[in-house]
């Protein structure tokens, strides 16, 4: 599930790629709104009865930022196989409903703002570009420290998710006592 | 009459006419369902087997139109306008997403795949899924 606006992009990774799984496009953030997820990319699992056996995590998917994240993507995918293989879980419904992030109302507001946003973007009128960035900012000052919500907007308003305003934000989330996914699946202490 | 836009709680946009004589953000009582899920009854405001009462219709209603805003609040959903560019985004209360989540029912979704076909989550039911959410950026 791609939370994305840009669908270009989407579509362009997946075909070259050449995924065989679903790949959705959820340029409202729905998902985010659904299963509680602050980062990407995150994983949830969920068996044949439907129910959500391990929350949303920061899961990566290979060790490309691990100088960055500390995470040995190795052990997600460890404990993935074995789940797969032999329904054996690492997590109690008491512990999957700990780990959840859950939502306050500034977070479920930020949300909508940003739908409002992208709603007004694709609209793509020069007054409609500046309402939209009005509603991103609405948006942050929401709920500054998620990064679907303050990572997500920097390539809508031309800023580089890599550059000084990723870093600016990491400092202040880190500042914060880095809040959201906590399970912290495979990370690797210094 | 004039043209708006209204985000529901799913996603998904419909543009929809918005009443100006009635209530903040109204559009017609005939579409609320459409647009929603709900429909207003005599015993209230209800989707599925839920009704909520309403105990006094008249800021909900002039018998045509139905104010979004007054709607949001006897629901306890949360609204969102633009009145200017005529947009509302309806969503989920986060006492209520606490709840939902709280079940560890996996909810449903519909949205499009690369191809623009849209699929739901529950066209994999029954088995293992892997939910795994990424971006571009």
């Amino acid at each position: 599930m791609a939370l994305d606006a840009d669908e270009t992009a989407v579509r362009e990774w997946a075909t070259k790629e050449q995924l065989t799984m679903p790949v959705l496009i959820d340029k409202f953030h729905v998902i985010a709104d659904l299963y509680g997820i602050v980062n990407v990319p995150a994983a949830i699992w969920i068996d044949e009865n439907n129910k959500i056996v391990r929350p949303a995590d920061s899961i990566p998917g290979s060790d490309m930022f691990r100088s960055f994240t500390n995470v040995d993507s190795e052990i997600h995918h460890n404990l993935l196989r074995k789940w797969v293989r032999s329904g054996e879980r690492d997590l109690s419904d008491a512990a999957v409903r700990d780990f959840q992030v859950k939502p306050n109302q500034d977070t479920q507001f930020a949300r909508l703002h940003r739908r409002i946003a992208i709603a007004l973007r694709e609209r793509n009128q020069d007054e409609d570009i500046s309402a939209s960035r009005e509603h991103l900012t609405r948006a942050e000052a929401l709920a500054p420290l998620d990064w679907t919500i303050r990572r997500g907007n920097m390539p809508l308003v031309g800023v580089d998710p890599f550059g000084d305003e990723f870093f600016k934000f990491v400092g202040e989330w880190s500042q914060a006592g880095r809040p959201g996914f906590k399970l912290g699946t495979g990370r690797v202490d210094k | 009459m004039t043209l708006g836009l209204i985000i529901n709680r799913n996603g998904q946009t419909s543009g929809v006419e918005i009443s100006q004589n009635f209530g903040e953000f109204s559009i017609a009582k005939s579409e609320l369902e459409k647009f929603t899920g709900w429909q207003l009854k005599p015993q209230g405001l209800c989707i599925d087997e839920i009704c909520v009462p309403v105990r006094d219709s008249s800021a909900l209603t002039d018998g045509k139109n139905i104010d979004l805003v007054e709607f949001a609040r006897l629901t306890n959903q949360n609204i969102v306008i633009d009145q200017q560019r005529k947009i509302a985004a309806l969503g989920e209360h986060a006492d209520s997403r606490n709840q939902s989540m709280a079940t560890l029912d996996a909810p449903d979704f519909t949205l499009p795949d690369v191809h623009g076909r849209q699929v739901s989550f529950s066209d994999f039911n029954r088995r293992k899924r892997l939910l795994l959410a990424w971006s571009s950026w």
